[in-house]
């Protein structure tokens, strides 16, 4: 990526506090409310060091979830959860016959490895589950869970396509990425984005990082990998079911479910009117039945 | 028909998180619409009963207060935070079937007082015209008390989770049906116990029909799990095997006494005492089987890849 025109105007290496719109320096970008905000997520370029992880949790003042070994791959952090925003998924991909290693590729490319967060879907399920208005959308179009409005009911949780709310054992409500909501408003690039040193994860305005992800796929089509393709981006898989489109989306190289990620998820709120409907009738036919059968009177 | 889902899972680990309800809120589940359906019942006896139904009124409108006074507590001591329980109540979300339930349960709280309060006053102070008042309140409170008894379908199945999800329409035929026929139970016991056996036949009979709406609206949802490949991720769980008692045995069996007690007349009370019972501990059964059910399935990759294939798009049911 260029250097900004303005990174000239900073050449010392200490500050004496914030810049002012320091994205623009970082990520090329002014970040300004009413506009639509996300990350592109470009797998190919992971290389799995979990500084998005760590930067997050610094910043964010998370503790951690477990200490311990998975035992499974070098994923030992297993999820998203209340305490943990993003999650660096590890999959080695060795299918040798008679479960052997199979021929390495070079590179280590048989390693696949994402950086996975809450989506902030453009049609967010647990925003629309929400009974108390906790979850907003914010100027940045993102989603956000409001801490003092929160009475920990848990309904965000199974009604999330992702599997990403959880509610907090700690504080008894519910907790998941804010894409630094606070930094956003400071003008600062989110922490997990200004960390990545490979820029597999890109911050910016969704419409810009939907062109430039359509570009890397195209790109890497040319160079041989035809099995790339965009998560969550406009009518592409993640994108269903009336979701609409997710502002923090993926390029993929295998299955979403490789990733653990749902190739067809769906919107919640389109199932209360069946539901309720249905049931409102099923109620109004006892009704007249009992009508029938109570009103037979002398 | 569609199979179960054999492609790659990320190391077997969950794709979803399961709710947080567990007992609790099963329990509010099975009160909601055994309180919300009596209420129900006891208006209609009491616009076109007569004099016989006055006692099934009078036992309807009590019954209905066990989910005025349980319903709110359970729900409250189920929350994480629940010192900000009144954030319920703060906006009104169409596309939530928690908040619109908030106000159903709200609005069936307050009438369902009213009418208990003034029958109470009616039947120990002889103020007669207190009656009229009940049955002014009664009105709205069943109203409510039928959306109290189905809105809970449409809360589970407003979710992601993959058991609850694929079976909207059938998951709200189940619980009006299961919600009915509990309510009609209970108030056939009382009947059979207080009051006037011939209203008690008759709840009876009615009982014996939404056991049979249930079996049937079960036996839907089976299909819509089978169809989106959820059921084949649950074969074989201790919820499932609930599920299916439940839904099969608990509606059968005591669908099966009432027709009997029914066909025996005035020596059926025994059969139709046994049938009130297995109807009450089946509904509670049903609602916590679903739960665990869901719950389970959300833990499961293969249910919940099963479930967001393309093929179960857009519509998931038939």
């Amino acid at each position: 990526m260029q250097v900004h025109a303005r990174a000239r105007d900073y050449p010392q290496s200490q500050f004496g506090g914030v810049l002012p719109h320091e994205a623009e320096l970082t990520a090329g970008v002014r970040i300004q409310p009413g506009r639509s905000y996300g990350f592109f997520t470009d797998t190919t370029r992971c290389i799995g060091c979990k500084a998005c992880e760590v930067a997050c949790k610094e910043w964010n003042n998370l503790p951690a979830d477990n200490v311990g070994l998975t035992g499974m791959s070098y994923d030992n952090t297993g999820a998203l959860s209340a305490n943990t925003w993003r999650h660096v998924a590890f999959v080695e991909k060795i299918a040798g016959p008679g479960g052997g290693p199979a021929e390495m590729p070079p590179y280590q490319s048989q390693w696949l490895m994402m950086s996975d967060l809450c989506k902030h879907c453009h049609n967010p399920p647990c925003l629309e589950a929400c009974p108390t208005g906790a979850l907003f959308k914010t100027e940045f179009d993102t989603v956000v869970v409001q801490q003092d409005i929160c009475n920990g009911c848990g309904y965000c949780v199974p009604a999330c396509p992702f599997g990403v709310v959880e509610l907090s054992e700690t504080d008894g409500k519910a907790h998941k990425c804010t894409l630094c909501y606070d930094r956003l408003k400071g003008g600062l690039e989110p922490a997990c984005a200004k960390s990545c040193p490979t820029d597999s994860i890109q911050f910016g305005e969704i419409a810009d990082l939907q062109s430039r992800a359509a570009e890397r796929v195209e790109q890497l089509h040319g160079l041989g990998v035809a099995s790339a393709y965009l998560y969550g981006a406009p009518g592409s898989p993640g994108a269903t079911g009336d979701l609409g489109h997710l502002n923090a989306f993926f390029l993929l190289t295998d299955a979403p479910e490789v990733y653990n990620l749902p190739r067809a998820p769906t919107r919640a709120s389109n199932r209360v009117r069946p539901s309720l409907a249905t049931g409102l009738a099923t109620m109004a036919g006892f009704a007249l039945a009992a009508i029938a059968l109570l009103g037979r009177r002398a | 028909m569609s199979d179960a889902y054999r492609g790659e899972t990320y190391y077997g680990r969950s794709q979803l998180k399961p709710s947080p309800f567990g007992f609790m809120v099963s329990l509010y589940i099975y009160l909601a619409g055994l309180s919300g359906s009596a209420q129900m019942l006891a208006t209609i006896g009491d616009l076109f009963g007569g004099r016989a139904a006055r006692g099934m009124v009078r036992r309807g409108r009590w019954l209905a207060m066990l989910g005025t006074v349980c319903g709110p507590a359970l729900l409250i001591a189920d929350l994480h935070t629940p010192q900000r329980f009144y954030n319920m109540l703060r906006i009104l979300r169409t596309s939530s079937p928690m908040s619109i339930g908030s106000y159903i349960l709200t609005t069936f709280g307050l009438t369902s007082t009213v009418t208990a309060a003034a029958q109470f006053l009616a039947d120990r102070c002889g103020w007669r015209r207190l009656l009229g008042v009940a049955r002014a309140a009664s009105v709205p409170a069943s109203v409510a008390g039928a959306g109290l008894s189905v809105y809970t379908a449409a809360l589970q199945s407003s979710t992601s989770t993959p058991h609850w999800a694929v079976s909207p329409r059938s998951l709200a035929m189940r619980y009006g049906a299961s919600s009915l026929a509990t309510a009609a139970a209970a108030l056939s016991l009382g009947e059979h116990r207080f009051g006037d056996p011939r209203t008690a036949r008759r709840l009876d009979a009615l009982a014996f029909g939404a056991l049979l709406v249930e079996w049937i609206a079960s036996a839907r949802a089976r299909g819509d799990l089978r169809r989106t490949g959820v059921a084949a991720a649950l074969s074989g769980s201790a919820p499932e095997r609930l599920e299916r008692a439940a839904a099969g045995w608990g509606t059968l069996l005591p669908a099966g006494l009432f027709g009997a007690s029914l066909l025996l007349g005035d020596r059926g009370r025994r059969a139709s005492r046994s049938a009130s019972l297995l109807t009450l501990a089946s509904g509670l059964a049903l609602r916590h089987a679903i739960m665990l059910a869901g719950n389970e399935s959300a833990r499961r990759p293969a249910a919940s890849f099963a479930m967001a294939q393309p093929r179960n798009l857009p519509h998931m049911e038939s």
